[in-house]
């Protein structure tokens, strides 16, 4: 057995590597792409070995106050975010080395990029709900400059709509994690929740006031309905960030920290059919509704896709707010594969946006012919997103559906409903761009897209492997859909 | 070599050989290609025949989730619309080697034709709900080139009208698929269907919605009323060949649909007396009926057709929905037969855009002089697709009809027969009409300007054999009746 | 051990004394004079904090060994330890931190008087903490009023003199309605120790006589209180006074002036009025209200502001109405809350005022956001410094706001009524907050052109460097290793009773 110490290390390791790059002083780009890829490569590999070999018990770090403490610990909702978090950070590292040679600044860039590892990787070992939101402050702190990375005028303004959105949901959030303190037995994550009921006694209205306040508070970072604003602004960050961050690391970390304080801390049984389950859930709902019919609105190639996120992030909360293990099950398996799909697409997107500079839909009429391997992968991850068997997204459609049908109850069969229109909104603004750039309408004229090709392997290694994920996945899900039912089963 | 793993190759050759004409360099040439693709469709037709031979076999791939595996097994109604399927895509496949011409962009049309071929082959053999709806969304997917395939904006549009109507129709179906899963001891087809009443007891009612939603949905793809709109649009913009497919064969996918949730997995006895039953019955009828109506009243040559296959195969729907032996006999035939009439008729429209570029029946006055044969066929089909003896369309209209009278329901069972006659009527007067404007053009014809556009053998031979078989199979429907018989045993 | 006991009265009158000499020794020695004081004061409080601390009891000390009526006395407690060592450690770093700053703003003639007032300051401060004796009290108030006028004054332009004068106007006031409550306080009760006039008060409580003049005395006593600390709305004077004097005076007066007198306020609450008289009477839920009103306001304002250090004053005003809040809630946790927000509050907002100055400095003395684009590339320390304050603001955890903020929130679990409000307050107050701090920090780092630069007026200087590293040490103890200060709060708190 491992020590529990051996915790600090995926957490600091990227953390230092950022502190120390800058004073490298790197001249040469290929010097400082093996610098950052060793890092980020050598944290991968100890973040799985941690996760495989690592200890079950925590430690704790530091307490800030007498029952406000530090600690790390990996249990199974841990695993399954370091793991998604360290299988893609690598590739995106990859993708990011090419993309941001036509960005500037890329020191101080990667600098960011990679402590960001460190911090994700923290969110997801927090060993109570104290550490979570050090964590998650400390994210929206350090992806800050990521996002204002050209410091245009634009690019702040997104910052600091970032910045408040940001801050202001985990002050919310501090609402709900105080009641956790007070009417808890701990802070400490416990499967099934800690709260004390003879201490709540009459006042469980307010602690499901407190749990609102939480869910939203979180839910800010997933962009739940009202709280969506900043994350189609903050696609003005490079494309790197916006797949990686604003796909995965950023937004799941929200989605993580909701399944945190809802089965772990508010425990899933004291919320199951409250008032507050179904304000969440009708949230949730109008989310998912929201997202999608914006995206379709929208003309700009991320920004839609930030709307899509926006939308698909919310499936993976309505799987947490069912309350139930089966939608604990639904929730992780969108996190995991919607992290795979929207991150390949993104880089799609990205890929794009390198060769071309070309950002809105209308433009990459014919792109298809030109690009095929990169349109081909965004049309199978589009494909996947909208839910089409045997690709990864049907199984965590299913799997959601699944859990909302074994409730019996309305809401969740309207929830049912909402997936399906959602999944045939999806289709809708993701196909239209696939059928767009294979199949320019006629009197499209070729010659003008001379200069339009597939990017080097730099990016289209890293979409092979995804879309590889995505089919693998797709057809052999039953080892990971079974891990899960071992973690929502508290196992 | 293991007979199950035979059950495979009527789906996974088409998709190889349609990958292969797409992306193989030789397949630029049109020659190679149409001796490619001509002589796949022939050994696809073997294939199929040798399957239909045997003994019913049962394959299960992988666990795609937890217990629900990717299944396919052949039986009564995968073995109808396989055949059905090898039939059709030879003949419209030969037709289009010489209409396709015209169109441009071959190799993409035939690789897609032959993709889709290998979907809808696993549509009719998926095993259980969840195979059949990831054939079925596939089969949508790579059957939408077809229809886009001229890329004006017409097409274009006319592409995502059927994309976005499909993908609702079958999330509708999901939806059901969601709950059938819940509420069913297994999700594998079983004649008879597999509900679990202890599980359902208690959520009967809130479950019927479900199923009405689910027939609803993959109503989509039969062109039943209310999602029918994509129909008259999709078809007539996409090339002849492939209207005629879409029409004939692609549209059933949504009827195999239906018979599957309802008596594979839900099971006639559950719904037989339900509203369920009722407003089914009731979107038929008003279908047949609309459809017919609307088809009266267009100009366009093949969008006509594409109304009057809204109506015909609603007519098979009605059938469904009655619930009894005759009715579901009527409907399965009307399947097929429909599927050989509505092929030769949208391939004689083909011929005629190909010969000589008319697309409003108001043009078509003396066509019958110039193109004898593909009238001839025309007229032959149609006189089938009104439900005249000898032809095969009086058979199945037969059956749907004592059915109806059977069924016991006091109002439907004569008030369906004479919605069935009106329709009828409605039929002869819209497909008549060019037939005789054709061959009797009246007084004022110019015969000078008469020349014969007689189309070549790639396309006339197929009329012929479509027309053949329409009066073939009225005239001795008992053999294919009797094997329907055996079905329906099962299912009942 | 036993002569550990005169320290408090040591300290006092060792900064009284060196004021004194002060006045003939030229600036620079006077400098030295009070560095050392400080450092002084600093070691015996140290020393005075373990030693009660050993203990586990206070002591009351005896000027000149003669019993009340006529005796002052000096009461010492672990909150009183606590105190005196902190302030002593803010001022010195505060001093450090703006020592160069000082001898350019001030002409050097007048440098040792600066000093006679940083002596004075810290006297009445000391005294301010350890009094037992409420007139004693007021007295050291105006010493302590004026001394911060001088402070205030002594860059003589003409801002800090209208700040000066409106500082003053509103400090009389205060002063005066203290001086008046006491007075009718004595009359009511004929005692000037704290102790006596609990006693009388609480059986006048229990007689019911004299109720409406004790309820005034407490009214004005604490009003001219609020006034002198700056609650919400009597904040007028704090912007101009704290954003033009020197950053030393800036920081020396909103973390440690205005905190004596909510110290001084919280020990009139404990040992004269008693908690339970007070929190009866409803007056904590005014300052409750006010307290809140201040959060919100303070911070409204600060967002409109486009001179850093005007936005760090208001600033000021939302901390103070937090301090208040936590009073008004009327709960021990509440209280706690707020004696510990004393404390990080003092040592974040000193920390921002003087990494300010680094910032403005650096930026050719500009104070607007506009002037100081990029300047935390131009001042590295400087800007981590601000950053590290603004955090701390902000409430992140690992800094010390959020331990306050923590705080705060738990404390209104003791008082349901008052819970909602101030949850939500909090939640309000932290993104206005992480609005104006947080794009304070962007603009710093928003790169300039090279062309645009203003001239950086900066030089290495070591005092700043110490002080900046100090202070950024000092938010993360406090935010990090809170549990002991808290135990010692509680405590103290609880010898109050």
């Amino acid at each position: 057995m491992t020590s529990p110490i051996l915790l600090l290390v995926p957490i600091l390791f990227p953390l230092l590597g950022a502190l120390v790059l800058p004073l490298f002083h790197f001249e040469s780009r290929n010097k400082r792409q093996i610098y950052v890829g060793t890092i980020v490569v050598l944290n991968t590999i100890f973040t799985y070995l941690l996760l495989w070999y690592g200890p079950s018990e925590g430690i704790t770090l530091i307490k800030l106050t007498s029952d406000f403490s530090i600690g790390l610990k990996i249990d199974g909702l841990s695993k399954v975010f370091a793991g998604l978090v360290a299988a893609l950070w690598p590739f995106a590292t990859l993708f990011a080395f090419e993309y941001m040679t036509h960005e500037k600044r890329e020191n101080y860039f990667f600098s960011f990029y990679t402590g960001t590892f460190g911090v994700t990787v923290g969110i997801a070992f927090s060993a109570n709900i104290a550490t979570l939101y050090l964590f998650y402050e400390l994210l929206t702190l350090i992806t800050l400059p990521l996002v204002m990375h050209s410091m245009n005028e634009k690019s702040i303004k997104a910052g600091i709509t970032y910045i408040a959105y940001s801050v202001g949901g985990a002050a919310m959030a501090f609402i709900g994690i105080v009641m956790i303190m007070t009417y808890g037995t701990g802070a400490d994550f416990v499967f099934g929740g800690v709260l004390d009921l003879a201490k709540i006694g009459d006042k469980s209205n307010l602690v499901l006031l407190g749990y609102v306040f939480a869910f939203f508070g979180f839910g800010v970072k997933t962009a739940v309905f009202p709280f969506y604003k900043w994350l189609p602004m903050a696609g003005v960050a490079p494309t790197p960030v916006t797949a990686l961050l604003h796909a995965v690391a950023v937004v799941k970390s929200g989605a993580f920290a909701i399944m945190r304080v809802t089965y772990y801390c508010f425990g899933a049984d004291f919320l199951r059919d409250t008032w507050a389950q179904y304000v969440v859930m009708t949230a949730v709902l109008i989310t998912i509704l929201f997202g999608s019919s914006m995206a379709l609105k929208e003309q700009h190639l991320k920004r839609r896709l930030a709307y899509s996120t926006i939308s698909n992030l919310s499936y993976i909360l309505f799987g947490v707010v069912l309350m139930s293990p089966a939608g604990l099950v639904g929730g992780l398996t969108h996190m995991i594969f919607h992290g795979v799909m929207k991150i390949a697409l993104f880089f799609c997107v990205g890929a794009v946006m390198f060769k071309t500079h070309k950002e809105y839909v209308y433009e990459i009429e014919g792109f298809g012919r030109k690009m095929p391997f990169v349109f081909s992968i965004f049309t199978i991850a589009a494909i996947a997103l909208v839910g089409v068997p045997p690709l990864t997204g049907f199984i965590s459609k299913w799997n959601l559906a699944y859990a909302a049908v074994e409730t019996g109850k309305v809401l969740p069969a309207i929830g049912v409903f909402v997936l399906l229109l959602s999944a045939l909104l999806t289709a809708m603004y993701l196909l239209t761009i696939s059928v767009r750039a294979f199949f320019p309408a006629k009197g499209f004229d070729e010659t003008k897209l001379a200069h339009v090709e597939d990017p080097r392997w730099y990016m289209t290694v890293p979409l092979g492997v995804f879309t590889v994920a995505i089919i693998v996945f797709g057809i052999h899900s039953a080892p990971l859909v079974e891990f899960f039912t071992r973690i929502a089963n508290g196992l | 070599m293991n007979r199950n793993l035979l059950l495979l190759l009527p789906m996974i050759l088409p998709i190889l050989a349609g990958l292969i004409v797409f992306f193989a360099k030789p397949m630029k040439n049109r020659k190679t290609r149409n001796w490619f693709v001509g002589s796949f469709l022939i050994l696809n037709l073997l294939v199929t025949a040798l399957l239909l031979c045997g003994p019913a076999v049962r394959v299960e791939l992988f666990d795609l989730m937890k217990g629900i595996p990717v299944l396919f097994k052949l039986d009564g109604v995968g073995r109808i619309y396989t055949a059905l399927l090898a039939i059709m895509w030879t003949f419209s496949g030969f037709f289009a080697f010489e209409y396709m011409k015209h169109e441009g962009n071959e190799h993409r049309y035939f690789g897609f034709f032959l993709v889709a071929l290998g979907a809808l082959n696993g549509v009719a053999y998926a095993g259980n709900l969840v195979t059949f709806y990831l054939c079925y969304e596939t089969m949508t997917l790579v059957s939408m080139p077809m229809v886009l395939h001229s890329l004006n904006k017409e097409a274009i549009k006319a592409g995502f009208k059927y994309l976005f109507y499909s993908f609702f129709g079958a999330s509708l179906g999901l939806l059901g698929i969601f709950y059938m899963f819940q509420y069913t001891t297994t999700i594998e087809f079983m004649g008879g269907g597999t509900l679990d009443l202890a599980k359902l007891a208690g959520h009967e009612s809130f479950f019927l919605v479900i199923v009405f939603l689910s027939i609803i949905g993959f109503g989509a793809k039969a062109g039943m009323f209310p999602l029918h709109g994509w129909l008259p649009t999709a078809h007539p913009v996409a090339p002849a060949p492939a209207s005629a497919v879409l029409s004939g064969v692609i549209v059933k996918a949504g009827v195999v649909g239906m018979i599957r949730v309802v008596f594979y997995i839900v099971g006639a006895d559950f719904l037989r007396g339900t509203w369920v039953q009722t407003a089914w019955m009731s979107l038929a009828l008003l279908t047949v009926f609309m459809g017919s109506m609307l088809a009266y009243k267009e100009q366009v040559f093949k969008k006509r057709l594409a109304y009057s296959t809204v109506s015909q195969v609603s007519y098979v729907v009605f059938g469904l929905s009655l619930l009894n032996a005759d009715g579901v006999l009527g409907g399965m035939e009307h399947i097929v037969f429909h599927s050989f009439i509505k092929n030769g008729l949208f391939l004689t429209a083909g011929a005629i855009i190909y010969k000589t570029g008319k697309t409003k029946v108001s043009e078509l006055k003396g066509i019958g002089k110039e193109m004898p044969i593909a009238m001839w066929c025309y007229t032959i089909c149609s006189l089938a697709l009104i439900g005249i003896p000898p032809t095969c369309g009086f058979i199945s209209k037969w059956y749907l009809a004592v059915g109806s009278l059977q069924s016991g329901m006091t109002f439907f069972s004569w008030f369906g027969p004479i919605v069935l006659l009106v329709s009828a009527l409605l039929t002869a007067g819209y497909l008549l009409p060019i037939t005789i404007n054709g061959f009797f053009p009246g007084a004022d014809y110019d015969y000078s300007k008469l020349e014969k556009k007689e189309p070549n053998k790639f396309m006339t031979i197929p009329l012929i054999l479509l027309a053949t078989g329409s009066v073939v199979l009225g005239m001795f429907p008992n053999a294919f009746a009797s094997f329907i018989q055996t079905i329906i045993e099962t299912i009942m | 051990m036993e002569f550990i006991k005169n320290f408090p009265f040591f300290s006092i009158v060792l900064c009284m004394i060196s004021a004194t000499i002060s006045s003939v020794l030229s600036g620079k020695n006077a400098k030295r004079l009070s560095m050392f004081v400080v450092s002084a004061v600093g070691i015996m409080s140290a020393l005075v904090l373990y030693y009660v601390v050993q203990t586990g009891e206070s002591f009351v000390y005896l000027m000149g060994h003669h019993a009340a009526p006529w005796g002052n006395e000096l009461r010492v407690g672990v909150l009183e330890g606590l105190m005196a060592f902190f302030f002593s450690i803010i001022m010195m770093l505060s001093l450090l931190g703006g020592m160069k700053q000082i001898f350019k703003d001030i002409s050097e003639k007048k440098l040792n008087l600066y000093f006679i007032m940083i002596d004075l300051l810290l006297a009445s401060l000391l005294a301010l903490i350890y009094t037992n004796d409420l007139f004693n009290a007021y007295v050291f108030i105006e010493i302590n009023t004026l001394a911060a006028c001088g402070l205030i004054m002594s860059k003589q332009n003409g801002r800090t003199l209208v700040g000066t004068m409106k500082y003053m106007v509103m400090s009389l006031v205060g002063s005066g309605l203290i001086l008046f409550g006491l007075s009718v306080l004595y009359g009511v009760t004929g005692h000037l120790l704290m102790p006596n006039i609990k006693e009388s008060v609480l059986a006048l409580t229990a007689s019911g006589q004299y109720r409406v003049p004790v309820l005034m005395t407490i009214a004005m006593v604490t009003v001219g209180l609020a006034i002198k600390s700056a609650l919400y709305p009597f904040h007028n004077w704090l912007p101009d006074t704290y954003s033009y004097g020197t950053p030393t005076s800036s920081a020396l007066l909103s973390s440690l002036v205005s905190k004596s007198y909510i110290f001084l306020l919280i020990k009139i609450v404990y040992r004269v009025v008693g908690f339970d008289v007070i929190a009866g009477s409803g007056i904590l839920n005014i300052f409750f209200v006010f307290g809140l009103a201040g959060m919100i306001m303070g911070s409204v304002r600060a967002l409109a502001q486009n001179d850093i250090r005007k936005m760090i004053a208001y600033s000021s005003v939302a901390q103070i109405g937090y301090i208040y809040m936590g009073i008004g809630l009327g709960t021990k946790v509440g209280m706690y809350a707020a004696v510990f927000h004393i404390m990080s509050h003092a040592a974040s907002k000193a920390l921002l005022f003087i990494s300010s100055n680094g910032l403005s400095l650096a930026s050719g003395n500009g104070k607007e956001f506009a002037d100081l684009r990029g300047a935390g590339y131009r001042n590295k320390l400087a800007g981590f410094g601000f950053m590290v304050g603004s955090l701390s603001m902000v409430g992140i955890p690992l800094f010390a706001g959020f331990i306050s903020k923590l705080n705060f929130a738990l404390g209104a679990f003791e008082s349901p009524a008052k819970l909602m409000p101030t949850l939500l307050c909090l939640a309000i107050s932290t993104l206005l907050n992480a609005g104006y701090f947080i794009r304070a920090v962007i603009v710093l780092y928003t790169p300039v052109a090279k062309a645009e630069q203003p001239e950086n007026l900066y030089k290495r200087d070591y005092s700043f460097i110490v002080s900046v590293v100090c202070f950024v040490i000092l938010n993360f103890v406090l935010g990090m290793f809170s549990g002991p200060i808290m135990e010692a709060i509680r405590s103290g708190l609880n010898m109050f009773a």
